[in-house]
């Protein structure tokens, strides 16, 4: 339409030069309001259609969906060092069975092991002379 | 940042709610079945239709008095006739039908009293332009009144239509009863006839 009527357009343009008196809708539509006959009107239900019947269910769900969306995203960003490797650490090593898991696959040597109960034992007995002091 | 996003929704179905408080179609069809409430609703059919129907009716007819008084039997045909319409199709669909029924018997009753043969363009209705007191077009806007009003009648409507309601075919292949391939057509040669026109009085 717009490349047909391109030359017309561009020459005329949309105004076709009618006008109107002021306030004439205004006026006419209350002036046609009044002037209605009496008719007789046959009462009737309008079904609503299956759109108009299910539309606010379907905003409510689109509504909820978004709330949920925001969320995701928000938990996503801030919550990224929590659910992240040191999270996923922690739940494991809380578990002895994965602890034991993890030093009979042979990961842990055995002077890990004696280096480790050296630095336990060693704590216990700072914490013992503080103790004491 | 989420309350941001609530506060905007919220904002959003109230603005939503505000706009459909003032013309909602489904509500008003539904009313105007009502008998307590069916002169109210088309009370705001007119409001909300009147400027489109007038000024559609007004390219068909021209003169302004014209169109008033086909716009006024328009409505007054659409009231008179409420119980016949039961939603099937849209409410402008039914009374743009109505509006351009009207416009053609009113035409076409006016060439009879200028003793006019039906199939005479409708030139005549735009000769009188000139001398209008509602009409404050220039040359050019009178030239390209004259080219529409010297096209046939569905060519005439198709291009009032299409050209200044910007109307879509499918809506207009509803109103005229005309598959949309044919309404293209007749636009198509509508816009030649007037280019023609235009380029023959100049």
């Amino acid at each position: 339409m717009k490349q047909e009527d391109s030359t017309i357009l561009t020459k005329y343009g949309k105004n076709p030069g009618f006008k109107v008196p002021e306030n004439y809708f205004e006026d006419f539509n209350k002036r046609m309001t009044e002037m209605l006959p009496e008719v007789e009107i046959t009462p009737v239900d309008v079904k609503p259609t299956m759109w108009q019947r299910v539309r606010p269910l379907v905003y409510l769900a689109a509504m909820f969906a978004g709330v949920w969306c925001m969320m995701s995203v928000f938990s996503h960003f801030s919550g990224a060092t929590n659910n992240g490797v040191g999270a996923v650490a922690e739940k494991l090593t809380d578990d002895k069975e994965n602890v034991d898991e993890f030093i009979m696959s042979g990961s842990v040597s055995d002077y890990d092991i004696i280096s480790y109960e050296d630095s336990v034992i060693m704590s216990n007995e700072d914490e013992v002379t503080d103790a004491n002091d | 940042m989420l309350a941001f996003f609530l506060l905007s929704l919220h904002a959003q179905s109230k603005t939503c709610m505000a706009a459909r408080e003032k013309y909602d179609e489904a509500l008003v069809v539904a009313q105007l079945h009502d008998p307590n409430l069916s002169k109210a609703a088309f009370g705001k059919v007119i409001e909300h239709y009147s400027s489109q129907l007038y000024w559609q009716i007004r390219r068909m007819v021209i003169d302004h008095d014209d169109a008033n008084d086909v716009l006024q039997n328009t409505f007054l045909k659409a009231w008179t006739n409420i119980d016949n319409f039961r939603g099937d199709a849209k409410l402008s669909t039914w009374l743009y039908k109505i509006a351009i029924n009207e416009s053609i018997t009113f035409v076409n009753k006016k060439k009879v009293m200028n003793q006019l043969s039906i199939d005479d363009d409708e030139s005549f209705l735009v000769n009188q332009l000139e001398s209008d007191e509602w009409f404050d077009g220039d040359q050019a806007q009178l030239n390209l009144q004259k080219a529409i009003a010297s096209l046939p009648e569905k060519q005439r409507l198709v291009f009032n239509l299409r050209y200044y309601d910007e109307m879509k075919y499918d809506e207009m292949s509803e109103i005229l009863g005309t598959s949309e391939g044919a309404l293209k057509a007749s636009y198509h040669h509508a816009v030649k006839k007037i280019e023609q026109f235009l380029g023959e009085t100049e």
